[in-house]
């Protein structure tokens, strides 16, 4: 019987280690395995090196961490079924969710944005990564591992846009043209390159690969797909005409006091009400130039020309506006702030100034949302709007002030 | 003649479960050579089916382990649970079974003498 010596077992055990078998409780009971092998089978004073190897070469087939992963497989099986059975149920339950929600936002009934929202969730947390676990166990190749991996994440991505897209949320166009991007150079050639080697599925990875570039197309189409030219153009004109009603009112008002400066005894007070509004209307009007300026990148403007805003496709962009006005650290975060309180002092100047004024003051009321739930002032008018419409509620907003302005003066004519 | 893995590898468990009833603690290479003992030699297992299918065990709380140092080794040794005693006779008795259902299935007579 051979004794075995313990810079012998040293040896033993690193060897398993680096065949790669990285479980202690594997590598103890190979180790002892191979050492009673040896003990019992080797003479006395036998060359150890060689009949180790010859030893533990009757171990496996190709390699020693075939043992491993033949464990893993097992301690894992147990919970296939059940895993399985997740799979197959959270996928079924992200799919209804979805449909139903999208139904529901269809309709405009309450409840969409919930039923979306976790539709997506089980989609994106559950169904996804529990496919690709089980997919990955079907193949040993490592370019079909990555070929899945990497569609796995492309469908990741594919749900959080969808939700991105139908909750508005900002920054949903960069990553849109982000997954576009992916899908369309890295998972479609990979896709393809790693199934045409394959004989047998030579035909269905050129179909599956055509209908996938059909459906990067159909996606990239629909990008750019905007509300009826018509629709778009004439609201461009209402925009540009209420932005003139603004500037004919400004004039009007400007006459008004200029025709009334020597009957009036009110001198002093109607001096301080031109100088509030003119001030808040400019503070108004900086606040909608930043925004052309920003977008555009061209500080110099000093005009904003509604049709070039339509032609550069800014118009309809409402990531941008959001971002500015709502972010922490947004440029237009606290103008937004400061105008709301500047609002809220004009109309307690106006109110106790000019008790008759017969224009209404600036309405600051929070309003109900299309799904019945209170939003605030800035929230209602700015917030996920796209920009055309936050540049008319703000012209909105000068055009009121004038309006309450001239009622005002009105007052101070009597 | 030796046996094909395949039919082994259905089997397995069963093995193990009643060697460790039989003989309350082993160790993997005991279980080895017992079997090749009991079934003169045509029953071969092999460590790389053997391991795995101990810690499926093992995981299972079919059997338990307590190790111990020989020299500068750690020896596993095996032994049934109390559940892993159940289940012994419930896979024997299936394997039973199974064994009739087969020899009814392929028509086997009994060996005459």
């Amino acid at each position: 019987m051979y004794r075995i010596s313990d810079q012998q077992i040293d040896y033993i055990l690193s060897d398993i280690g680096a065949r790669g078998v990285e479980m202690e409780s594997l590598q103890q009971n190979l180790l002892d395995h191979v050492c009673c092998i040896i003990e019992n089978n080797l003479e006395e004073n036998g060359d150890f090196e060689n009949f180790y190897k010859k030893t533990i070469q009757t171990f496996y087939k190709d390699e020693l961490w075939e043992i491993e992963e033949e464990t893993l497989l097992l301690l894992t099986y147990k919970n296939y079924y059940t895993m399985k059975k997740i799979m197959i149920n959270s996928g079924i339950a992200a799919a209804t969710f979805f449909i139903i929600g999208s139904f529901f936002k269809f309709m405009h009934w309450p409840g969409a944005s919930m039923l979306i929202i976790l539709g997506m969730a089980i989609g994106v947390l559950v169904y996804l990564p529990l496919l690709f676990l089980f997919k990955k166990n079907e193949t040993t190749e490592s370019r079909a591992k990555l070929v899945l991996a990497i569609g796995t994440i492309n469908g990741i991505l594919f749900c959080l846009n969808a939700l991105f897209k139908v909750m508005h949320w900002p920054g949903a166009n960069t990553m849109w043209f982000m997954t576009l991007g992916i899908f369309a150079l890295v998972f479609i050639p990979l896709y393809f390159f790693n199934g045409i080697r394959d004989q047998a599925n030579k035909i269905n990875t050129i179909t599956t690969t055509l209908i996938l570039i059909i459906l990067a197309g159909v996606f990239f189409l629909q990008t750019s797909l905007r509300p009826s030219f018509t629709v778009q153009k004439k609201t461009i004109q209402s925009d540009q005409h209420m932005e003139d009603s603004y500037h004919y009112a400004t004039e009007q008002n400007k006459i008004t006091y200029n025709s009334s400066v020597d009957s009036s005894n009110h001198k002093t007070s109607q001096e301080k009400l031109k100088l509030t509004c003119n001030a808040l209307c400019e503070k108004i009007e900086k606040i909608k130039l930043n925004f052309i300026q920003q977008m555009e990148g061209d500080s110099s403007i000093r005009e904003i020309n509604y049709q070039d805003l339509e032609n550069s496709g800014l118009s309809t962009n409402y990531d941008f506006p959001t971002r500015m006005l709502f972010t922490e650290n947004g440029d237009a975060k606290d103008n937004l702030k400061n105008l709301k309180e500047d609002l809220i002092n004009f109309n307690s100047y106006i109110s106790s100034a000019y008790e008759q004024n017969s224009a209404k003051l600036i309405n600051l009321s929070s309003q109900k949302d299309e799904m019945g739930i209170d939003g605030s002032w800035e929230k209602t008018k700015f917030y996920n709007n796209p920009l055309l419409c936050v540049l008319r509620n703000l012209t909105q907003l000068q055009l009121d002030i004038r309006f309450i302005e001239s009622s005002c003066i009105k007052h101070h004519c009597n | 003649m030796i046996y094909s893995s395949e039919l082994i590898k259905g089997t397995l468990k069963t093995i193990v479960l009643k060697l460790l009833a039989d003989n309350k603690k082993m160790y993997g290479y005991e279980i080895t050579q017992r079997v090749k003992e009991l079934t003169l030699d045509k029953i071969q297992i092999t460590e790389g089916a053997l391991y795995p299918t101990l810690h499926a065990l093992e995981s299972d709380g079919l059997v338990t382990t307590e190790t111990e140092f020989i020299g500068k080794r750690v020896r596993k040794y095996y032994s049934l649970s109390p559940s892993g005693k159940n289940k012994t006779k419930e896979k024997v008795s299936e394997l039973a079974d199974f064994m009739d259902t087969m020899k009814f299935l392929l028509d086997i007579k009994p060996k005459t003498a």
